[in-house]
């Protein structure tokens, strides 16, 4: 069971950091790949990590129902926001582009719109995983380090796959399919393992 | 022995000082876009991004006669000639050290040379250090090339890319959905005139990528430079891939191209489309690997 809660510590690591990759080429057509474009995709993702972390860490600690409630809240936001972002992404890009004149503007707009919910979706789900082997008897301190260094493997795979593997040789657009699909079956099964007993 | 070495080393920085022409320079600049590199030798100030570990030459003027076209590609620029021959109205995305424009400017003063440049700083050197004064007749536009050409509703007779970023080309800039919006703003017998690499797989998928969207793609090779330039425009008829159904050089030639430009020497660049191979892929907006196809290099490899 451990494995398999592992498993999808470092999948998600790989969805956020990997789908950053994916964002940056999606806004590329409309704003290009400056540091502006970086400046903006970078802080979005960082917001929605640090907003991700702490209602994460209000959710863990719930009582059962209601946790439970936050999770599947959690894992609809998270479904819901990348299937738009994948179905709908290049059609409200190429909107923003042309309603708003100022770039900085624009891209805020389209950041928020596109990347931010998924990823703090996706992040909120990071504490939950540090209460859960804390709950079966490992330090809290040490349950934090041991899910926050998985995690961080997890986006340095994705960056790196994503990077060198996926886009030389995928459409943006399957790939962006390709995270959803992964995403729900995670999210899921992430689901059920949360839900599990805490006797070890 | 100090004082001995202390002579040789105030003997040798004399020297140094002696050869430098007065006023000669190297400065390095460090902009948002790029890492730039002026160097004055003499009367050319050369204008080279950093990339890669190389010094990729964006432009170069001749300060004594800023007329000449110092960098050779922007020679072949003009073979935009051959399929308009008049053109009123040129947008050319990339500024760099406007070696292309002095000449233009001056052969054609009615003309109106409008430029799109991404880095501010590259227009400041521009103005600063390489002489280059934008006039009524030669705008610059700091903005994204892409996005100018998406909320321009103007059209142009020539619509030049010569976009780079220390060698690198921004993907966007090479897509068919780009390629297309660019043709949706050429007029009648508009011509789109762009500055491809030759020295890798990214050229073959530049090709592909031409050739989906206009009918005609016509290619000029730059000697010994790696550099084709890519003249396309969107009729098939008349045939333009003929150099038979091109204007002579004598009817295009203007009295201040003389010892500047030799429009037979372009005509002479005129090369076939390769044979694609099976790995070029079509760039779109959805699919566009540049940094990768860019880095496997082709064997047809020149210096750029």
């Amino acid at each position: 069971m451990l494995f398999a809660f592992y498993l999808v510590v470092v999948t998600l690591g790989i969805l956020s950091m990997g789908f950053q990759l994916l964002a940056s080429r999606l806004l590329n057509p409309y704003f290009g790949s400056s540091i502006i474009v970086w400046a903006w995709l970078i802080s979005t993702f960082l917001a929605a990590f640090s907003i991700g972390s702490m209602t994460g860490g209000w959710i863990s600690n719930l009582a059962p129902a209601p946790r439970r409630r936050g999770q599947l809240a959690g894992i609809i936001t998270a479904i819901a926001s990348l299937a738009i972002t994948a179905a709908f992404g290049r059609t409200l890009l190429s909107q923003i582009e042309m309603a708003i004149t100022d770039v900085s503007t624009a891209l805020l707009v389209s950041c928020l719109g596109l990347f931010f919910l998924p990823v703090t979706a996706l992040s909120s789900f990071g504490p939950q995983c540090v209460q859960f082997l804390a709950s079966r008897g490992t330090p809290p301190g040490k349950a934090s380090g041991i899910i926050y260094g998985v995690s961080t493997l997890g986006n340095i795979g994705g960056v790196m796959l994503t990077a060198f593997l996926f886009i030389p040789h995928f459409r943006v657009s399957t790939l962006l399919y390709v995270w959803l699909g992964v995403a729900i079956v995670s999210l899921a099964s992430l689901m059920r393992l949360l839900r599990a007993p805490t006797s070890p | 022995m100090t004082l001995l070495r202390l002579s040789f080393l105030v003997l040798i920085l004399a020297s140094i000082r002696a050869f430098a022409a007065a006023g000669d320079f190297v400065e390095n600049y460090d902009t948002i876009y790029n890492s730039l590199t002026v160097e004055k030798r003499g009367s050319i100030v050369e204008l080279r991004a950093r990339a890669r570990g190389t010094y990729a030459l964006e432009s170069a003027v001749d300060l004594s006669d800023p007329l000449q076209l110092v960098v050779p590609y922007t020679r072949s620029l003009y073979a935009g000639l051959f399929f308009q021959p008049k053109p009123d109205r040129v947008l050319m995305i990339g500024l760099g050290g406007a070696g292309f424009h002095r000449l233009f400017a001056a052969s054609y003063p009615d003309a109106l040379l409008q430029t799109v440049e991404l880095d501010p700083k590259v227009f400041e050197l521009c103005r600063t250090r390489l002489g280059f004064q934008p006039t009524e007749r030669t705008p610059v536009a700091v903005l994204d090339g892409r996005m100018f050409v998406k909320r321009d509703r103007q059209t142009w007779d020539w619509i030049i890319l010569d976009a780079f970023r220390g060698g690198f080309v921004p993907p966007h800039l090479k897509t068919e959905e780009f390629y297309r919006e660019c043709a949706a703003r050429l007029g009648d017998r508009g011509v789109f005139v762009t500055n491809l690499h030759a020295t890798s797989q990214l050229y073959y998928s530049d090709l592909k990528t031409l050739q989906a969207v206009f009918p005609q793609v016509v290619l000029f090779e730059t000697a010994g430079r790696g550099n084709v330039i890519a003249c396309a425009v969107m009729y098939k008829d008349p045939i333009v891939t003929d150099p038979k159904n091109w204007p002579t050089t004598g009817t295009l030639r203007r009295p201040l191209f003389v010892d500047r430009l030799d429009l037979d020497t372009i005509r002479r660049e005129h090369i076939a489309i390769p044979t694609l191979p099976r790995s070029a892929q079509l760039l779109t907006d959805d699919f566009s690997p540049v940094e990768f196809l860019d880095t496997v290099k082709t064997n047809n490899t020149g210096t750029r």
